[in-house]
C-alpha cells in the first residue's frame, strides 16, 4: 500500500517537532555550556542575566521593595552587574552602552 | 515566606549531558515503548500527535521548568524544598505526600522493570525464535510464577541500590549517559529493519494517518492529556530531584523543560516507527494494550530476518528503559531521607530500596494487585503529587518569583510573563480535572474508593508526621551533603 500525501506529511511533521525540537535544544544547551566554560576559564565569573531578564529583575524589585525575597533579588541583580562592569568576556549579548547604563539596585 | 534558602555542599551532574540523560532516563520509561505507539494509533493517528503536542507545549514544558527550578533554586530533595518555600511546620507534609506517592509508584514499576529484565535476558537466549516458541503462555507462564517474579522483582530492586549507593555521578549519572544513547540506537535500528518489510507501510497509515474526526472527540484529547503529563513525569518530584543537583551556571529552560518534554516524546514516535511497521508487515492486531509489547511485537520476530537480533534490540532498549527510571524514581526518596535523616546516603539507599522491595511484593505475587495500583496511582496519586508541587511553586512560593530568581538565571532562553498563569492556574487546574474525571468515570468501583483513599489519607499522614517532626524542633543536624561521595 502506498502512503498517501497526508501520511508521509504528518510523519514529516511529526518527526521534526519530536526530533528536531530536542536536537536543536540539546545542541544549543551543549554549545552554550562549553561557552560558559570557556568563560569560566578565562574569568571566574560570569554575567548571570539577558537584558531583558536582567531588566524585569529590576523592574520586580522596584515594585516590591518589602517582598520577603527582595534582598536576594538584589543580590543576585548585583552580582550580575558587577560582573558584567568587572569582566570582559560575556555569555549575554551585552553592549557597551547597555553594561554603561547599568547599576545597582 | 520562610527565610532565603541555603545552598549547602552537595553533589553535581559531572557533565550537562549527563543531567539531560538523566531527566530522559527518568522519563522515557514503559508508558513510551508500549503505550504511546497504540494509543497514538487508537486515537486518530496524526490527529493525536497534534493534541499530544499542543499539551506538551501548554503543560509539559511549563511545569518541568517549574520543577527542575524549584529544585535548583533550593538545592534541596523534595521536603527541604517544600520547607524553604512554605517555611516549617504542617505543611512541609506535601512533600511526604510526594515522597509516599514516589514510593507507592516505584512498589509496583519495580515489577514491571523484572518483565521487560525477564524478556530481556530470554532475548539474548533467542527463546523468542526458538522452534515452537508460544508468545501468550510465555508471558502467563511469568506472571503466574509468582516465586519467579519476586526473585526478579529482588534483583532488580538490588541492581536499582547498587548503582544509587554509588552516589550521583559515579552511579546515576554513568548508567544514564549509556543507556539512554544504547535504547535510541536500538529502536532506530529496528525502525530501520521494520521499514525496509514487505507491508510495512500500513504500519505507518496506521500510525500517521490524520483522521481529523478525532480532533473533536473528548477521549482523544484525554488520551494526550494523560500521556502528556504522566510520561513526562511531571509533578512526581524527579525532576526536583535531578534539577537539584544542577550546577550553578545550568541552564533551566532549555534542558529542564523543552529537551525532556519532548525529547522523551521522541522516543514514542521512534516507537511507534519501530512496532508498527513489523508489526503490520506480518499481519498482528495493533490495538491490544500493554499484550503489544509483550505478546504481538514477541511473535513477529521468528517472522522477520535477523528477528533474533531485533528481539535482543527491542528487549535490552526495552529494560534500560524501564531501569532508568526506577532509579531516577527511587532516587527522589533517596535525596530526600539522605537529607532529612542521620543516615549516611548508603544507609538510606538500602533503607528505601529494602522498604520499596517489601511494598512491592503484593505486586510481584499478582499481576492484579500492579493492576489496581496502577489505576489508583496513575489517576490519583500522581495528580495529586503533582499538584502538591506546581501548588506550592504556584501558590506559595508564586512563579513570578521563581521565574525570575531561578527560570531565567543563567537560561539559554528567555521565558516570559506567560509562564506565570500557566504554573498558577491551568496546570493545577488540569490536575484537579484529572481526579474529577476518573472519579466520574469510575464512581462506586474499588478504584474509586482506592483513589479517595489515597486523597485523603496521603495528606493528613504527611501533615501529621511533619508537625510532629517540625514541633519537636525541626529535623536534626546534619551535613545537608547528599549525592554519595561525589
Amino acid at each position: 500500500m502506498a502512503l498517501t500525501a497526508e501520511v508521509v506529511g504528518m510523519l514529516a511533521f511529526a518527526l521534526l517537532a519530536f526530533w528536531g525540537i530536542p536536537a536543536w535544544a540539546l545542541v544549543r544547551t551543549l554549545r552554550q555550556e562549553d561557552r560558559k566554560v570557556e568563560i569560566l576559564k578565562h574569568q571566574d565569573r560570569m554575567d548571570t542575566y539577558s537584558p531583558g531578564s536582567l531588566a524585569e529583575l529590576r523592574e520586580w524589585i522596584e515594585n516590591n521593595p518589602n517582598d520577603p525575597l527582595v534582598d536576594e533579588a538584589r543580590q543576585q541583580h548585583n552580582e550580575c552587574v558587577d560582573a558584567l562592569k568587572h569582566t570582559d568576556m560575556h555569555f549575554y549579548d551585552w553592549s557597551r552602552e547597555e553594561i554603561d547604563r547599568l547599576e545597582r539596585v | 515566606m520562610a527565610d532565603v534558602p541555603t545552598k549547602t555542599a552537595r553533589a553535581e551532574w559531572g557533565t550537562r549531558f549527563g543531567f539531560l540523560m538523566a531527566m530522559i532516563g527518568a522519563m522515557v520509561g514503559a508508558g513510551n515503548i508500549w503505550r504511546f505507539p497504540y494509543v497514538m494509533g487508537n486515537n486518530g493517528g496524526g490527529a493525536f500527535v497534534l493534541a499530544f503536542l499542543s499539551l506538551l507545549f501548554l503543560l509539559a514544558v511549563p511545569g518541568l521548568m517549574a520543577e527542575v527550578a524549584l529544585g535548583r533554586y533550593t538545592n534541596k530533595g523534595v521536603i527541604g524544598a517544600f520547607r524553604d518555600v512554605v517555611g516549617r511546620g504542617g505543611m512541609v507534609g506535601f512533600g511526604v505526600v510526594v515522597l509516599l506517592v514516589n514510593v507507592a509508584l516505584m512498589s509496583y514499576y519495580s515489577p514491571v522493570i523484572a518483565w521487560t529484565l525477564y524478556y530481556a535476558v530470554h532475548s539474548l537466549l533467542f527463546t523468542f525464535t526458538a522452534p515452537g516458541f508460544e508468545a501468550e503462555p510465555f508471558m502467563t507462564g511469568l506472571f503466574d510464577n509468582a516465586a519467579l517474579m519476586i526473585g526478579l522483582h529482588t534483583v532488580v530492586m538490588g541492581s536499582i541500590a547498587a548503582v544509587l549507593a554509588l552516589g550521583i555521578r559515579r552511579g546515576v549519572e554513568r548508567v544514564v549517559v549509556y543507556a539512554v544513547p544504547a535504547l535510541v540506537i536500538a529502536l532506530v535500528i529496528m525502525a530501520v529493519r521494520g521499514l525496509t518489510l514487505e507491508g510495512a507501510t500500513d504500519g505507518l497509515a496506521f500510525a500517521f494517518t490524520v483522521r481529523w474526526e478525532y480532533l473533536v472527540r473528548s477521549e482523544t484529547w484525554i488520551a494526550a492529556l494523560g500521556q502528556a503529563l504522566f510520561s513526562t513525569g511531571l509533578g512526581w518530584g524527579i525532576a526536583l530531584t535531578i534539577g537539584s543537583y544542577l550546577r550553578e551556571y545550568d541552564d533551566v529552560p532549555l534542558g529542564g523543560g523543552v529537551f525532556t518534554a519532548i525529547g522523551e516524546s521522541s522516543v514514542g514516535i521512534l516507537a511507534a516507527l519501530a512496532i508498527f511497521p513489523i508489526v503490520f508487515a506480518v499481519g498482528i492486531e495493533p490495538d491490544v494494550g500493554a499484550g503489544l509489547a509483550f505478546v504481538s511485537v514477541v511473535q513477529v520476530f521468528p517472522e522477520i530476518p535477523l528477528g533474533g537480533i531485533v528481539a535482543i534490540l527491542f528487549f535490552v532498549g526495552f529494560f534500560l528503559a524501564t531501569f532508568t527510571s526506577g532509579l531516577l524514581i527511587t532516587e527522589v526518596s533517596v535525596t530526600t531521607l539522605a537529607e532529612e535523616t542521620r543516615f549516611t546516603r548508603t544507609q538510606t539507599v538500602l533503607g528505601v530500596c529494602g522498604g520499596i522491595w517489601l511494598l512491592g511484593l503484593p505486586s510481584a505475587y499478582s499481576v492484579e494487585v500492579l493492576d489496581y495500583l496502577d489505576f489508583v496511582f496513575g489517576n490519583w496519586g500522581l495528580p495529586l503529587a503533582t499538584l502538591a508541587i506546581i501548588g506550592v511553586i504556584g501558590w506559595v512560593m508564586g512563579p513570578e518569583r521563581l521565574r525570575l530568581l531561578a527560570v531565567n538565571q543563567n537560561a539559554g532562553i528567555h521565558i516570559g510573563r506567560w509562564w506565570n498563569p500557566v504554573v498558577k492556574y491551568v496546570i493545577p487546574a488540569v490536575m484537579i480535572f484529572i481526579m474529577a474525571y476518573y472519579a466520574w468515570e469510575d464512581f462506586g468501583s474499588r478504584e474509586m474508593i482506592g483513589g479517595m483513599l489515597v486523597l485523603v489519607l496521603f495528606p493528613i499522614i504527611g501533615y501529621a508526621l511533619m508537625s510532629v517532626l517540625e514541633g519537636r524542633g525541626g529535623r536534626p543536624d546534619t551535613a545537608g551533603v547528599t549525592g554519595g561521595d561525589d
